[in-house]
Parts: structure tokens; C-alpha cells; sequence
């Protein structure tokens, strides 16, 4: 009968209607695009960046914003070969700064994080502790000081003033990430070490460091990009034989109002080194939130 | 692997320890350098924290102590001598009415961002962890604020609020919306600070939240989906308190964050117009470094971290976060 055909062919179309916009479907697809207007938010200044810096000077203050031109390496060319030709310098000091200062926070932290994880002496809570206060506490707190210090002992503007600076941050963070991932580390390992004859020292070198590289190289790079993106002390305590890039960018480049073709090209140096070694360490970022949340 | 295995083997026969290795020192003197080896071994975890512990109390803990006792002098670094000056510069701040509207400004800046970043943040992790094809695309960019160095940021920001030719107010006449003069505006300086803030305070709140929602026990969920709970009940009635110590924890981490901002005020608005941006941290730089009080500007920053310590202990209070472990 024609009544029931009908009723089963709309039957049909309302159950496919209904596969097609099921409640999971819309869902997911309410979620991509509430992402994709976050991500357009997350990506806009690093889209600028990208774009005016290989855009032709001449287009950078174009309204509306040009994108279709050809792509041009003269803004890098300008930025270092030009009047601020100090900025490649600018990031060696801060490579420099980075390389012996977190060499330095590993070279003391590494063990001492492992000898947190490990100890049950008397007031290793309370140091961990210590740790905490020391990283939340507001850099302004002991960068007042630290200047009179500096003027004092006349190193203000030193790589050795800058390196101590850059330990308050990078060593409490060394210590605690260390201090999480040794306490992955079962224990008994370390345990059939010493019944095979080593040391505390040699189960801690032989045993245990080379099973933490992962964690050990993850806290490296982001230890690496706290140095790298410092700006606050390093302002203050630079002198001029020490600017680092970030204040190289405030201090002249970013000055210049009418140069946003040097800026671009400047922030794109800065940002792409980070980028590069932050693509190893997603993870690790997880992971310091998550081991910081756990205590 | 094979090696670890034999190792863990061998780790449950703890009785039978092997004497440590021969001492390799000088044959003249073997036994104070075997004892010194075997305390050094007794010792050995105090000892690898010892020399990270002095550093950090030298650089961090005696500059902070030295800090507070020069709130009560009235150093400045042009003089060669200076003197204890009391509670004077304690004084000032009670006085100084610059300094309220620092703090006035603090609060709201610190109290809008912490909201706005943990409730965004908080709906950004919620559709990150939802099982879709390709989500790691969308972690991936989330994460990327995290990584970019805080001037980089600041500087562009500075440039996409600019009035002539900034993208902000180009997208602004697009849609035919007022085009405001952001950081120009009193009263949209700390709107734009807020959203540049957002920028980086969002993508930390959703990542740390995130990490927490997939380390979530599965079984609450599903239980009350099977007792047939709607969406919208389970994520308040199962998730978000699941949730708590983690979302205490970015509240607090995220609120440090805000509290040292620096790079924006300095690049974005300097301050102001006028006194508009002027946050206490901010604030506390300029007395400083740039008008060379030093006494007055190391009494800010004991008031700053009372001011912080306030909400950072009322949220690890209220959270719970400290019992968690036992």
C-alpha cells in the first residue's frame, strides 16, 4: 500500500537525517569549529610575524593588509646588514647566557633533584617547598636587591651578573623537573646496582642518568627557552657588551615606530629557534604542568 | 632491555650486598680515604642537593632577605652611603595615591585575567580532549603561545592594536564595528592588555587542564552515562569536580603569572595613558629603575607579595591541593 511505502520511505530518510546530524556528529562538529576560531586568536601574531617579515617593506603598513606579493629576504638582509646590524651580536650574548647558565643549572641541579626524589633525610619536604616559594615569588622581589647588590660589587651589566640572575629562575626549575622524573625511576633498580657492587654515586651515574635522558633532555630545552625569552632581568641588568635579543628588540628595534620590517624579521629570529626545539618537547610541557600539579 | 630485567632480578636479593669497590686512593692513607668514601656513599643524596641548595639560597633567599631590610633604608644607588629611614617608605605607600590606583589597577587586571583564562581555558581543554581525528593538530597550535618568547609577543601585539595600520582595527572596520584607539584610551588600555594577556593565559590554563582531564579515572563518566546522565550534568557533577586540584593548581600557577607580567605593560601601553595600565609590578619597576629609589621600590615589592600570597592562599585553601598526597 501506497500509505505504508510512504510512511517507511520517510522512515528511512528521517533515520538517515538523523545518522547525519546525530548528536555526536554536530558535536564534533561545534567543537572543530569553536577550535578553528581559538586557533585563528592563537595563530594571528605569529601569522604577522611570518608574514610581514618576508613581506616588501614597502607593504608592511599597506590597509587593507596585502597577502598575495612576492615573498623577499630583504628585511632580514636590512635587519643585519642595516643600522641594527648589533642584533646578530645581540643574540649571541643571548646564546652565550643560555649556554653557560643552564649548563650550569644542570650541573647542579640534576643531582641535587635526584637526591630530592631520593632522600628521606629531615626536611626535604620543606626544600622542595623552598623551591616552590622561590619560583612563584615575583622575580621584582630579589631583582631590587640583586641590583644593589650588583652596583656594589660594580658587575651590574657582566655576563656573570646576567648568568646569576638567569640561576634564579633555571635552577629551581632543574632541580624540581629532575626531581619528578628521577621519582619515576623505581627504586629497586638503584637497589640491584649497589648489590652488584656500586656506589650511590656509580648507580646514580651509570644506572640512573642514562634512564632519565629522555626527561633530563626535555627539561634541557625548556630550561633553554626560559633563557632564551627572558626579558625582565635581562633589561635591568644588561649592559651594553651583554643586551640580549629580547632587549635588543625593545630597546631599538621594537623603538622605531616606522620599521615594522625589521621587527617581523627580528621576532621571526627570535621565535624560530624556539619553535624548533619546542617541536621535541610537547610533551615536556605536559609534563611540567603535570608533575607541578602533583607536588 | 634484557639488562634491566637482570638487574630487577637481582634488585629483590637485598641481603646478600657485595662489599663496595676497592678504594682507588692514594695506598699511604687507605683508611681515612675509605671512610671518607663510605661517608660520602652514607651521605650521598645530602650531598648532591647541598651545592644546587647553596646557589639558590645565595641568589634567591639573601637577595630577598636583603630586600626587606632595605624597605626600611632609603637607598638609592646614586648615593654612597645610605640610612635606616624606620617605616618612612612604608609610610609613602599608604600616602602615595599613584600607589593605590597601582594597586586598584592590580586587582582588576589580576582578577579579570584569572577569570577570563581559567573559564576560556577550561572550555578550550574540554573540546581538546574530545576524541576527534587529527586533535593533535589543535594541541599542537595551542601550545604555541606557550613557547614564543614574551617580547615577541608583546611587540606584535603592540603592532596588531596600533590605530593606522593595525590588523585588530582593520578587522574591526570590516565587520563596521567603532574602530577605538586601543592602547591610546584609558578605557581600553587594560581591555587590550587583557587580551594579549589572554593570548598566552589561555593556552597555559587549557594545556595544564587537559593534562588533567586525560589522566581522569574513566569509570565515574561511563557509570553515569549508563545511569543515563546528560552531558551538561556529567561535566558538573563528575568532571569538574574531578577537576578541582587541577584547576586550583593553573589558578594558582596562572595568577603568578599574571602577577610578573612585565613585557606587555612596558611594551604595549608603557602604563598607561596616564595611570590607566600602571599594575603594581609595573609600578615597582619604574620607582626603581627608572627614578632610583631603591628603598622605596624593595617596599613595594614586600607589599606585592602580600598583595599575591592573598588569593594564592586562599585558592590552595579552598582547593584542598595540600591533602591530596597525604
Amino acid at each position: 500500500m501506497a500509505s505504508t511505502a510512504g510512511t517507511t520511505d520517510a522512515g528511512m530518510w528521517a533515520n538517515r537525517w538523523a545518522r547525519l546530524v546525530s548528536r555526536k556528529r554536530v558535536a564534533n562538529i561545534v567543537t572543530i569549529v569553536a577550535l578553528l576560531i581559538g586557533a585563528a586568536f592563537v595563530l594571528l601574531p605569529l601569522f604577522w610575524i611570518v608574514d610581514t617579515a618576508f613581506k616588501p617593506v614597502g607593504d608592511a603598513f599597506v590597509i587593507p593588509p596585502k597577502f598575495i606579493y612576492t615573498p623577499t629576504l630583504g628585511n632580514f638582509n636590512s635587519l643585519l646588514g642595516g643600522q641594527y646590524n648589533q642584533y646578530i651580536d645581540d643574540m649571541g650574548h643571548s646564546a652565550i647566557i643560555m649556554g653557560i647558565s643552564v649548563a650550569f643549572a644542570l650541573l647542579l641541579g640534576v643531582p641535587a633533584g635526584y637526591g630530592l626524589a631520593r632522600s628521606r633525610f629531615r626536611g626535604s619536604g620543606a626544600i622542595t617547598g623552598w623551591l616552590i616559594v622561590a619560583y612563584i615569588v615575583p622575580a621584582l622581589v630579589y631583582i631590587v636587591p640583586l641590583y644593589a647588590i650588583y652596583t656594589r660589587l660594580d658587575i651590574s651589566g657582566t655576563y656573570l651578573s646576567m648568568i646569576l640572575y638567569y640561576e634564579t629562575f633555571e635552577m629551581p626549575f632543574v632541580v624540581f623537573m629532575m626531581r619528578s622524573y628521577f621519582s619515576d625511576v623505581p627504586r629497586e633498580l638503584e637497589d640491584a646496582a649497589r648489590v652488584d657492587g656500586c656506589s650511590r654515586w656509580q648507580a646514580f651515574r651509570k644506572v640512573m642518568l642514562p634512564l632519565v635522558i629522555p626527561g633530563l633532555s626535555t627539561v634541557t630545552i625548556l630550561a633553554c627557552i626560559l633563557s632564551w625569552g627572558e626579558f625582565f632581568g635581562a633589561l635591568i641588568f644588561t649592559g651594553s657588551s651583554t643586551i640580549t635579543a629580547p632587549v635588543a628588540i625593545e630597546q631599538y628595534i621594537g623603538l622605531d615606530s616606522s620599521n615594522w620590517s625589521d621587527l617581523a624579521a627580528a621576532a621571526l629570529l627570535l621565535v624560530v629557534p624556539v619553535l624548533v626545539l619546542a617541536g621535541f618537547v610537547q610533551r615536556g610541557y605536559m609534563r611540567t604542568f603535570k608533575s607541578a600539579s602533583t607536588g | 632491555m634484557a639488562g634491566q630485567t637482570d638487574i630487577q632480578a637481582v634488585g629483590g636479593a637485598r641481603a646478600f650486598r657485595l662489599p663496595l669497590p676497592a678504594p682507588a686512593g692514594p695506598a699511604s692513607a687507605p683508611s681515612t680515604w675509605a671512610r671518607l668514601r663510605k661517608w660520602a656513599d652514607k651521605r650521598f643524596y645530602t650531598l648532591v642537593t647541598i651545592p644546587a641548595l647553596v646557589v639558590i639560597t645565595a641568589i634567591v633567599a639573601v637577595p630577598l632577605l636583603i630586600g626587606v631590610y632595605l624597605s626600611f633604608t632609603n637607598y638609592t644607588p646614586v648615593l654612597p652611603s645610605f640610612a635606616w629611614a624606620g617605616l618612612v617608605n612604608y609610610d609613602n605607600i599608604l600616602d602615595n595615591s599613584q600607589i593605590h590606583v597601582a594597586i586598584n589597577n592590580t586587582v582588576i587586571y589580576a582578577g579579570a585575567g584569572i577569570v577570563i583564562q581559567l573559564i576560556l581555558g577550561l572550555g578550550v581543554a574540554l573540546l581538546l580532549a574530545r576524541p576527534i581525528r587529527r586533535m593533535a593538530i589543535f594541541r599542537v597550535i595551542y601550545m604555541l603561545p606557550l613557547m614564543v618568547p614574551g617580547v615577541a609577543g608583546a611587540v606584535t601585539w603592540s603592532v596588531l592594536f596600533s590605530t593606522g595600520s593595525g590588523w585588530v582595527n582593520y578587522f574591526f572596520s570590516l565587520v563596521g564595528l567603532h574602530q577605538p584607539n586601543w592602547t591610546g584610551d584609558p578605557r581600553t588600555a587594560m581591555p587590550t592588555i587583557l587580551i594579549a594577556s589572554a593570548w598566552t593565559g589561555i593556552p597555559i590554563v587549557s594545556i595544564i587542564t587537559l593534562a588533567g582531564l586525560l589522566s581522569l579515572p574513566k569509570d565515574p563518566v561511563e557509570a553515569a552515562m549508563i545511569d543515563g546522565a546528560s552531558s551538561p550534568r556529567i561535566l558538573w557533577h563528575v568532571t569538574l569536580p574531578g577537576l578541582r586540584p587541577v584547576l586550583a593548581f593553573a589558578a594558582i600557577f596562572q595568577l603568578v603569572n599574571l602577577f610578573r607580567e612585565f613585557a606587555l605593560f612596558q611594551i604595549v601601553t608603557g602604563g598607561g595613558p596616564g595611570f590607566a595600565t600602571t599594575v603594581l609590578n609595573y609600578y615597582v619597576y619604574q620607582t626603581t629603575f627608572v627614578f632610583g629609589e631603591l628603598g622605596l621600590g624593595a617596599a613595594l615589592a614586600v607589599v606585592l607579595v602580600v598583595l599575591m600570597a592573598i588569593p594564592l592562599v586562599v585558592i590552595y585553601k579552598l582547593s584542598g591541593i595540600g591533602h591530596r598526597n597525604g
